[in-house]
């Protein structure tokens, strides 16, 4: 019998870690953070963020056999699986946002309730469709007397920082944030920041001084620095205050040059025409009833439009991908304002997600996470094969790889898509064409059934992978 | 007048943190985000229990309004 693996990114926690053993979901309480974990207990924090859906559920484990799995814990929990694990360099603007806010209302509920949070990191929430939800159960301590938030720095790190880049700067926080892993730091956005930003007291208190002051610190002896425990500390209702203020303030936040008014003036994108929306509709309809995906992925979501017909048409969950900004906020408010089981994220087909962090285990890549029962790669394939010159049977072999069921569409030179796309480029693709494609899908796997949509030659291929 | 010289102030201030410069070593995470801490918390908790009392001033003339317009629009509801 297999024993428990951990999962790699709940080592930095002395209180306790992660594994999965039978495909479960475990959560050790070591000796060390025993004692914690019991008095939190009993502030029936936990048991309130469950029920309002803020915190994932637990389970006290007591059958035998699966404690004798465990030696060294003093408790061990069993969560509810999460089927896909995203991380914040994955997010869009919106969804670190929703993640920001959630954070601090646990923060609040917890200090009201005497409980206060050991850390601030972005990678402790993860989103069940379109809602975020706080996931690590031992980041919770009691509350002492005057005690500082000691995961300031990390909160404006990993959640205000990456959010006012976009707010005041108009860029985008993934690239930034897949590469520093833990956030963009004060002193790093402290030099983007103009001056007319550098004149709000939000911006001067969480941002440009910590940043000066961590400077000031650093340039002095580290004998000079008064230790926390000679530290007056911070009054609760301060320290509460700090909270309510990030909240309100992120609550506020909007990308730069704001998306609001592109959902209201929405229409589909305006190169799909009614009758080919139709004729997709049926086929994924057709394809869902006879797959019976659990879990499927939508590469290139766009608005989410082709996820929500999965999902009406009996799909569990979809997690949409594109890289996109205002496609994925689209998508985002679809799958909120029709309560879908609609995650999307933000995914650079071409340069996917790679696993890294400590020894490069920590954080999991693309190919590593999710195993998705059903892919659909709809008006996808030629952003990859013409837009960025990888050849066609690499796509292929690609998109077949992720799930072994699977709609693609086959988009023609001769689509004003591609016009478009070859009007300033030499066409350089003369292997490009339907045979090309169907020669490669069936390397790969068995055509099920293919429809032609449009006039210009777009088909859609149902595939199944051989084995 | 009053506006100019706020602007001239926070000018000033500003001026005073701009020339901050890139910080690369690595010292306790949270010595300058503690320093700030007891500086700006006082303000955000007054500025917040400021805000809690003024929306509850605000609820109680805006309950009034609609205490008026509930009374006169149960009549058509029904």
């Amino acid at each position: 019998m297999s024993a428990p693996s951990t999962i790699d990114g709940s080592f930095r926690d002395p209180s306790g870690r992660v594994y999965i053993y039978k495909g479960r979901i475990f959560r050790t309480v070591t000796e060390f953070g025993a004692n914690a974990f019991e008095k939190i207990l009993k502030t029936g924090l936990l048991a309130t963020l469950i029920e309002d859906g803020q915190l994932l559920p637990y389970s006290i484990v007591r059958d035998p056999d699966i404690l004798s799995q465990f030696h060294n814990a003093k408790y061990v929990l069993e969560h509810p699986k999460i089927d896909y694990i995203s991380f914040p360099y994955e997010w869009s603007f919106p969804l670190l946002k929703k993640a920001a806010l959630l954070h601090l209302d646990v923060a609040i509920k917890g200090l009201n309730a005497g409980v206060s949070l050991s850390d601030a990191t972005a990678y402790n929430i993860q989103f069940v469709g379109p809602k975020p939800i706080f996931i690590d159960h031992l980041s919770f301590k009691p509350y002492t007397d005057r005690e500082y938030w000691l995961g300031h720095r990390q909160f404006c790190e990993q959640f205000l920082n990456p959010l006012l880049l976009r707010a005041k700067l108009g860029v985008a926080h993934n690239a930034w944030y897949r590469g520093a892993l833990e956030g963009i730091s004060n002193e790093d956005l402290s030099s983007l920041l103009r001056l007319r930003h550098k004149m709000s007291l939000k911006v001067q208190a969480h941002v440009v001084l910590p940043a000066r002051l961590q400077k000031k610190v650093s340039s002095t002896n580290s004998a000079e620095t008064k230790p926390m425990a000679e530290r007056k500390g911070l009054p609760k209702s301060s320290y509460k205050g700090l909270l309510t203020q990030l909240r309100n303030w992120i609550a506020k936040l909007e990308p730069k040059g704001g998306n609001q008014s592109v959902w209201g003036g929405y229409a589909e994108q305006n190169t799909y025409e009614e009758k080919e929306n139709f004729e997709k509709t049926i086929f994924i309809q057709k394809f869902v009833n006879g797959v019976q995906p659990n879990l499927v992925y939508d590469l290139g979501c766009n608005s989410g439009a082709f996820s929500e017909i999965a999902l009406a048409a009996g799909a569990k969950q979809v997690i949409g991908f594109d890289f996109d900004q205002i496609a994925l906020e689209k998508a985002l408010h679809r799958a909120e304002s029709k309560s879908l089981n609609l995650l999307p994220i933000y995914l650079d087909a071409s340069n996917q997600s790679p696993d890294q962090g400590w020894q490069q285990l920590e954080r999991a890549g693309f190919d590593g996470r999710g195993k998705p029962d059903a892919i659909l790669a709809l008006a996808f394939e030629h952003h990859l094969a013409i837009g960025k010159n990888i050849p066609l049977p690499q796509v292929i072999k690609w998109i077949t790889s992720i799930a072994a069921n699977g709609i693609i569409e086959f988009v023609a030179k001769s689509d004003p898509t591609i016009i478009s796309m070859l009007s300033m480029r030499d066409d350089i693709f003369q292997n490009y064409s339907q045979e090309s494609f169907e020669k490669a899908i069936l390397q790969h796997a068995t055509i099920i059934e293919s429809k032609k949509v449009t006039k210009d030659g777009r088909v859609l291929y149902w595939y199944k992978r051989h084995k | 007048m009053g506006s100019f010289l706020y602007s001239v102030a926070s000018f000033s201030i500003v001026i005073l943190f701009y020339s901050s410069q890139p910080v690369y070593a690595y010292i306790d995470p949270g010595t300058g985000s503690i320093i700030i801490q007891s500086v700006i918390g006082g303000i955000a908790a007054a500025t917040t229990f400021g805000a809690i009392y003024w929306s509850k001033l605000k609820t109680i003339f805006t309950r009034k309004n609609k205490e008026t317009d509930k009374t006169g629009g149960d009549s058509g509801d029904k």
